[in-house]
């Protein structure tokens, strides 16, 4: 087959919505790299002017500019990574270069070559490997995100109706979107992302808006390092993904649905496009879905590696073509969203968990946490525990449960001596603390914030400072150099937690303190006000050891 | 004020303002003079909200807000100056020196290149904390002869970009990369002469550093009088944009957009910006010239050369009457001139034998 | 212009013909910009694919000369369609039946065998101008610069009427003056036809007036144009002042202006420059420049403004009036005794209609556009909202006219001419400012790829350039701007004199060249011929 022309590939997007991403990764899978004058193609075609296009393919981490670009190696380097050795694996393969936490923290190291991912320690061991299924929680709680993952075939369409699958969307489509969002409003069911904001009250707002056309958006840019439970959802029950998109589209009256998919998630990108042309066929998705009024279609954009485009506002810019800086709020994208058009944003976890509530309850629902608290939530763990993976939790579970009862606990004859929370974005757990319940509240409580639900285990070999250092030298990476607290924040915290700055401690100390103040009080977003709870939670349960950084 | 007219209320330190529907805090806080500092801001821009030095306490919210970017509501309860805005802001300010190769620059540099160290010495913020990195990279390559791109000056506001696109419609440069590295660059990381720029000088004109600025004016930096700026209107094309001359002693240094000026609001193009110093040219006639016996012109005192104009328009009325002498005025020089060229033809000689150069 | 420049961000549809605003009028074009990125469609009607071109929702590529099929085309399908404002035509104009009935035949097929764009986009573009709600017009002088300039402009006002786009904010006929003061040029009577405020030399009102400022007795009727003026030199015309123009370069057919003027007895020149005219002078007085001078200028959107004095002028130079005043003292003419331009234009504001309400001191701010018949008047932003000049607006009935030369065996290819970003005018002042160069050192000729081709010329080498009047030397530079057929050059740059090969024609009513067209041939250089030119 001959490879398509700079003709073909513009005329194949030029006129879809959201065109500029899958443009761009056309002309990057084609030719390895975006040239020059693939650039000004795209610019010419999509008239977007070439400086801000260019500037903006730079903001993408993984947009090669030349030879050979895409197919050299790109080898995780995140925190969970970095205990593996990756650092060694990096120096052992030709050409390679470092990339962010990809998303595999429960195995070993990630290594990304065109289109595939491939996993091992060492080069010789690198193999694509299907993600893990999660296993079930040993103390039997009852699941919402994972209830029936692990049915046979789930991920096709044929299994995933087998296990109940778009009944909930059936049974939908006889009532009313009021009467749906009644029924998600009264789940209480809360954005799962980190934000937590209640769906219900989120779909409304989007059904009450004036502007068409409305959109969903998944967010499935799953960038936080430490998170990996967005992968496991779309790679083994990737309809429910789709179900529930379509259960919030007909709530709130969108007819198009984007999923915007990190690029660190090259296969799932092939399962989810295979799972969206099934669902087409059997009148899933596309007009009069299941012979109703309600038509939707759904898109699949990927990202091209940049963490804050996790963040709603850098999303919607990037699924526009535009510069991907968040944006500022209000307006909100329930009103001003996909387009400035009412849209609503939710996670994958989210998502997933409106058909189960669809077709078992609220009441259901609301009766899976402890102690009165609502629903479950997804945890990545990974790092210094024996058996890393993604559990269920319900809400209000001891994360001391969590950590030695279902993950086994760190090795023999270690002690645990820090967790991070939500993924990197919470800081650090430590000492008594580690006793806490896992929900918001009470993680808030004790300065830190539960977030998307990654948390990453140190034991007592590790040095507590250099992942501090870590953590905010990828917090500095990923910033996206809007706003000044956060652009300069980011790197004046990350070159003191790596001998910089005043050798006196209590200056050293001041300067964190003000910078972090400055960075939680005046940041544009949620990267610039968490990285510092690195630092404050550091010198909140570590004062020895910064002591010893400082002044060594 | 809003042209519905229709009048809303907020608490702004503590006394009750009007405001109307779209007007941002910023605005506001403006018109009260509250003298809120900034560095990303431009009136004519959109609103970016990035250096965050507008933040101002908004009841009811978790954090400060950012004034520039936050439209009013009626009811909000606003403080602009609490202690800890403002230390927010001095710590803010101490980070963006920090990044800075220097703070104090000729204000030939640009017409909004002081605005950083004036900040800075309100906040008295010049402390030397935070030192480390500097994320600014001079694009010492890039020859043109009109706009020094002194990055290492740089604190990414973003507000050349933004005046590039917003206000000139030119695109020619954007913010390549993320984070601390960002750097403000055409397409291809290039010189602007390869780029979508037409040297308007826009981007320098706004840049609060100087890390963008003129290169033309800056030659005159070394002179030792105080420059002035004197208004006046752009010599070339019908706009009519408003400018400041700004000159030392007796030399013309450099031009100035008048931001206030009706028909340019602050924009001007690569003529009006840096085609300036034709008027103090080598070239220029600084003497009468009159034509010699050997067929060449001589220079000649103001007498010797009006009795021999005179003499030649005399000589020809005599000859050849009054509609024998024609008079050819300008549409480059002032209306006086023209006005007198009119009258010298028709009160002179009683014919309307008088044009101008509008036809070519 | 009719709107004032702060109108530009706001009409629904931008129509520009004849206009290369982005390089001639660029701080203008950035409102245009504005407009479009807020959703104004915009139509360009332009020989050439300018960078306005590139913006446009409706390009049209008009062959040069044609814009009066275009126009009256345009004007059809407003008709046949009735997009055409009823309510406007009652009641603010006049005869318009009769053009209504003389439109009938223009239809867009007709008018695309002449204009060679496709009848479907003159019609787009009918219908976009039609049923805008705020449509208004840019030209400049591509439009003037024709032996059918006034057609044109008329075919302007007839397409504005017709559709009710005066008189309102976002609309109107605007012509983008080229020259800081051209507008105030004409406005203060520097003019054949008028005394200043446009009061008709013709009219015996204005001429008793004057009379009777003046103290003596006036022509009634119009003096001669420029134009004539220079084709009677030696004949009629024995003694000019010229006063900040360099007529030599600037104007068409240089070599018959160049006779002329050494044809005069007497030739004054008043420059800041050694012009290529003031060379040919037999006195020249110094001027000062700007900065070097207070005064006043009006733009083209009729704003008065100040020009304020910053530094001294080199040496013995004066002010323009200063020197033409002394120059009139010695030939004992009253009336000179200024001592001041605030004197000066005082005076002015107290003879001229449009400026009554003006003084030096009040237009500090630059707060006016004109009129401001009364003291106290508050200016005149936008011109014609409940009324025109004459009461009611006249539709004219206009005819396409070929222009003075077409295309032929001899001269098979069209020149238009214009103007570049980087270089104004003659060059007297960019030439001399430091660093223009580094942009735009040289003139080209741009000619389409496949014509650099089809003619055996190299792109960046030398090739003759001949018309009826002589030939220049020049680079070639192969660019889709210029379409088939038609070339493209400044005549900015002395080493390239093109008006050497322009004067075609003159408009019959004002005299302006048709500077915009002219057949010319292209040829390539022999080697050693190249080589000389390189």
């Amino acid at each position: 087959m001959n490879s398509p022309t700079d003709e073909d590939l513009v005329a194949n997007w030029r006129d879809e919505p959201a065109p500029l991403l899958p443009l761009l990764h056309a002309f990057h899978d084609r030719d390895g790299y975006l040239s020059e004058e693939s650039i000004a193609v795209v610019s010419a075609g999509l008239k977007i002017p070439i400086a801000e296009l260019f500037a903006t393919i730079t903001f993408y981490h993984h947009f090669a500019r030349e030879a050979p670009g895409q197919s050299a190696p790109r080898v995780c380097t995140g925190p969970i990574c970095a205990l593996h050795g990756a650092d060694a694996l990096l120096a052992s393969l030709d050409g390679a270069t470092p990339m962010p936490c990809a998303g595999r923290c429960d195995g070993p190291i990630p290594v990304i070559k065109g289109q595939q991912v491939l996993i091992g320690t060492n080069a010789e061991e690198l193999a694509p490997t299907a993600s893990p299924l999660p296993v079930a929680n040993p103390d039997g709680y009852e699941e919402c995100v994972f209830a029936d993952i692990r049915a046979e075939g789930r991920s096709t369409l044929a299994g995933y109706r087998q296990s109940g699958g778009y009944t909930a969307l059936q049974q939908a489509l006889t009532q009313s979107p009021p009467e749906l969002i009644a029924l998600i409003t009264d789940s209480q069911l809360a954005g799962r992302g980190g934000a937590g904001f209640p769906t219900g009250q989120k779909w409304q707002a989007v059904a009450n808006a004036s502007g068409e056309p409305k959109s969903v958006v998944c967010n499935a840019d799953e960038g936080e390092p430490g998170c990996f439970k967005d992968r496991a959802v779309l790679e083994h029950d990737p309809h429910a993904v789709l179900e529930g998109m379509l259960l919030a589209a007909f709530a709130t009256g969108s007819t198009r649905g984007f999923i915007y998919l990190r690029y660190e998630y090259p296969e799932t990108c092939a399962l989810l496009e295979t799972a969206i042309a099934e669902a087409r066929t059997a009148n899933l998705i596309g007009d009069n879905i299941l012979g109703s009024d309600f038509s939707c279609e759904l898109y699949i954009r990927r990202g091209a590696g940049a963490y804050i485009c996790g963040e709603e506002g850098s999303l919607l810019n990037s699924l526009e073509g535009k510069h991907p800086y968040p944006r500022n709020r209000p307006p909100f994208p329930v009103t001003h969203g996909f387009e400035d058009l009412p849209t609503a944003v939710n996670n994958v976890e989210t998502l997933v968990s409106v058909p189960q509530i669809v077709r078992r309850g609220a009441e259901w629902y609301r009766s899976l946490g402890l102690d009165g608290r609502v629903g479950t939530k997804v945890i990545s763990l990974s790092g210094d525990v024996q058996r890393p993976g993604n559990y269920e939790v319900p809400f209000g579970l001891p994360l001391k449960t969590l950590l030695y009862q279902w993950a086994g606990g760190p090795a023999a004859g270690r002690q645990i001596q820090a967790v991070t929370m939500a993924g990197l974005s919470g800081g650090f757990l430590a000492g008594e603390d580690l006793d806490a319940p896992l929900d918001e509240p009470s993680i808030r409580e004790r300065g830190s914030m539960l977030g998307a639900g990654g948390i990453m285990v140190f034991d007592d070999s590790r040095n507590i400072v250099d992942v501090a250092r870590q953590a905010m030298a990828f917090f500095a990476e990923e910033s996206c150099g809007k706003c000044f607290p956060c652009r300069i924040g980011t790197q004046r915290l990350e070159e003191r937690l790596s001998g910089g700055g005043p050798t006196d401690l209590a200056t050293w100390q001041t300067e964190i303190t003000d910078i972090g103040s400055a960075m939680k009080a005046t940041s544009a977003c949620g990267l610039g006000m968490a990285a510092p709870f690195i630092t404050d939670s550091l010198l909140k349960y570590f004062p020895e050891q910064v002591a010893q950084h400082v002044q060594s | 004020m809003s042209s519905n007219g229709i009048q809303h209320q907020l608490i702004l330190d503590g006394e009750e303002v009007n405001f109307s529907a779209g007007e941002t805090l910023y605005e506001i806080a403006e018109r009260h003079r509250k003298e809120i500092p900034t560095l990303c801001y431009d009136p004519r821009l959109e609103p970016f909200g990035a250096c965050r030095l507008c933040v101002v306490e908004l009841e009811g919210a978790r954090n400060p807000v950012a004034s520039c970017t936050t439209k009013a509501t009626a009811g909000m309860v606003v403080k602009t100056q609490s202690e800890p805005v403002e230390k927010y802001r001095k710590t803010l300010l101490e980070m963006v020196v920090s990044e800075n190769r220097e703070v104090e620059v000729d204000p030939l540099r640009g017409y909004a290149s002081q605005e950083l160290g004036k900040l800075t010495d309100r906040y008295q913020a010049r402390t030397g904390r935070f030192k480390g990195a500097q994320s600014g990279q001079l694009h010492a390559t890039d020859d043109n002869p009109f706009i020094f791109r002194d990055y290492d000056l740089c604190i990414s506001c973003n507000r050349c970009v933004r005046v590039c696109a917003e206000q000139e419609g030119d695109h020619a440069i954007a913010a390549m990369g993320r984070g601390f590295h960002k750097q403000i660059t055409t397409e291809f990381n290039g010189l602007l002469k390869d780029s979508s720029c037409t040297f308007c000088g826009q981007c320098v004109q706004t840049c609060p550093t100087g890390a963008l600025a003129d290169k033309k004016a800056l030659r005159a930096a070394e002179l030792p009088e105080p420059l002035q700026k004197t208004r006046s209107v752009c010599p070339y094309c019908g706009v009519g944009c408003s400018v400041d001359l700004l000159s030392k002693g007796e030399k013309l240094v450099g031009i100035h957009p008048a931001m206030d000026g009706p028909a340019n609001e602050g924009a001007l193009c690569v003529k009006g910006q840096f085609a300036f110093d034709f008027v103090q040219h080598t070239d220029r006639l600084s003497m009468p010239m009159v034509r010699g016996d050997d067929g060449e012109l001589h220079e000649t005192d103001w007498d010797t050369a009006l009795d021999r104009a005179a003499d030649g328009f005399a000589k020809t009325l005599k000859k050849h009457g009054r509609h024998s002498i024609y008079g050819i005025a300008s549409g480059r020089t002032p209306s006086e001139a023209n006005y007198t060229m009119q009258q010298f033809i028709r009160r002179g000689y009683g014919t309307h034998y008088i044009d101008n150069c509008s036809r070519a | 212009m009719s709107n004032p420049l702060s109108d530009m961000d706001k009409p629904d549809v931008i129509f520009c013909i004849g206009t290369n605003m982005t390089e001639c009028h660029p701080v203008a074009a950035t409102r245009i910009k504005k407009a479009l990125k807020r959703g104004a469609k915009m139509i360009v009607a332009d020989p050439r694919k300018i960078q306005l071109a590139e913006m446009a929702d409706v390009y049209l590529p008009i062959r040069v000369g044609s814009d009066v099929a275009l126009l009256l085309a345009m004007a059809h399908v407003i008709v046949r369609d009735d997009l055409h404002d009823h309510a406007f035509i009652e009641e603010r104009t006049l005869d318009a039946d009769q053009f209504l009935e003389h439109l009938s035949e223009f239809t867009p097929e007709w008018a695309s065998t002449i204009t060679e764009v496709p009848a479907a986009d003159i019609e787009k573009a009918a219908k976009l101008y039609g049923a805008g709600d705020k449509g208004a017009i840019y030209y400049t002088l591509g439009i003037t610069e024709h032996i059918c300039g006034v057609d044109n402009v008329q075919s302007l006002c007839n397409l504005a009427l017709l559709t009710g786009n005066l008189g309102r904010e976002g609309t109107g006929i605007n012509p983008m003056r080229g020259q800081n003061n051209i507008q105030g040029a004409g406005d203060v009577g520097a003019i054949p036809s008028n005394y200043p405020g446009f009061q008709k030399v013709d009219d015996p009102e204005s001429k008793a007036k004057f009379e009777a400022l003046y103290g003596r007795e006036m022509d009634g009727e119009r003096g001669i144009t420029k134009v004539k003026a220079l084709n009677l030199c030696g004949s009629e015309i024995f003694a000019m002042l010229i006063d900040g123009e360099n007529t030599v370069v600037s104007d068409p057919d240089r070599k018959h202006c160049e006779h002329a003027l050494s044809s005069l007895d007497h030739l004054v020149v008043i420059d800041i420059f050694l012009t290529e005219t003031a060379q040919m002078a037999d006195v020249v007085f110094p001027a000062s420049a700007f900065a070097e001078t207070d005064g006043v200028c009006t733009n083209t959107e009729r704003r008065v403004q100040r020009l304020r004095q910053a530094v001294p002028p080199p040496g013995e130079a004066k002010p323009d009036w200063w020197i033409i005043c002394q120059l009139a003292k010695r030939l004992g003419f009253e009336g000179f005794e200024y001592e001041s331009a605030k004197d000066i234009f005082n005076e002015l504001c107290s003879i001229s209609p449009i400026y009554t309400g003006l003084d030096w001191d009040r237009i500090d701010k630059s707060e006016y556009q004109w009129p401001a018949p009364e003291e106290g008047h508050p200016g005149t932003p936008i011109l014609h909202e409940n009324e025109f000049t004459n009461g009611r607006g006249l539709f004219k009935l206009v005819r396409y006219r070929d222009p003075a030369e077409t295309i032929s065996e001899a001269f098979p290819v069209w020149l238009t001419t214009g103007r570049r970003l980087q270089a104004y005018h003659t060059r007297t002042q960019t030439g001399r400012s430091a660093g223009i160069d580094y942009l735009l050192s040289e003139e080209s000729l741009e000619i389409h790829p496949e014509d650099v081709d089809a003619w055996g010329l190299q792109d960046r080498e030398f090739c003759r350039l001949s018309s009826a009047r002589g030939s220049v030397e020049v680079r070639v530079r192969a660019t889709n701007r210029s379409p088939r057929g038609t070339v493209f050059t400044s005549f900015s740059f002395n080493d390239v004199p093109v008006n050497i090969l322009t004067g075609s024609g003159y408009d019959p009513i004002t005299d302006t060249a048709e500077l915009k067209v002219c057949p010319v041939r292209v040829e390539a250089l022999d080697k050693s011929e190249s080589d000389a030119a390189g």
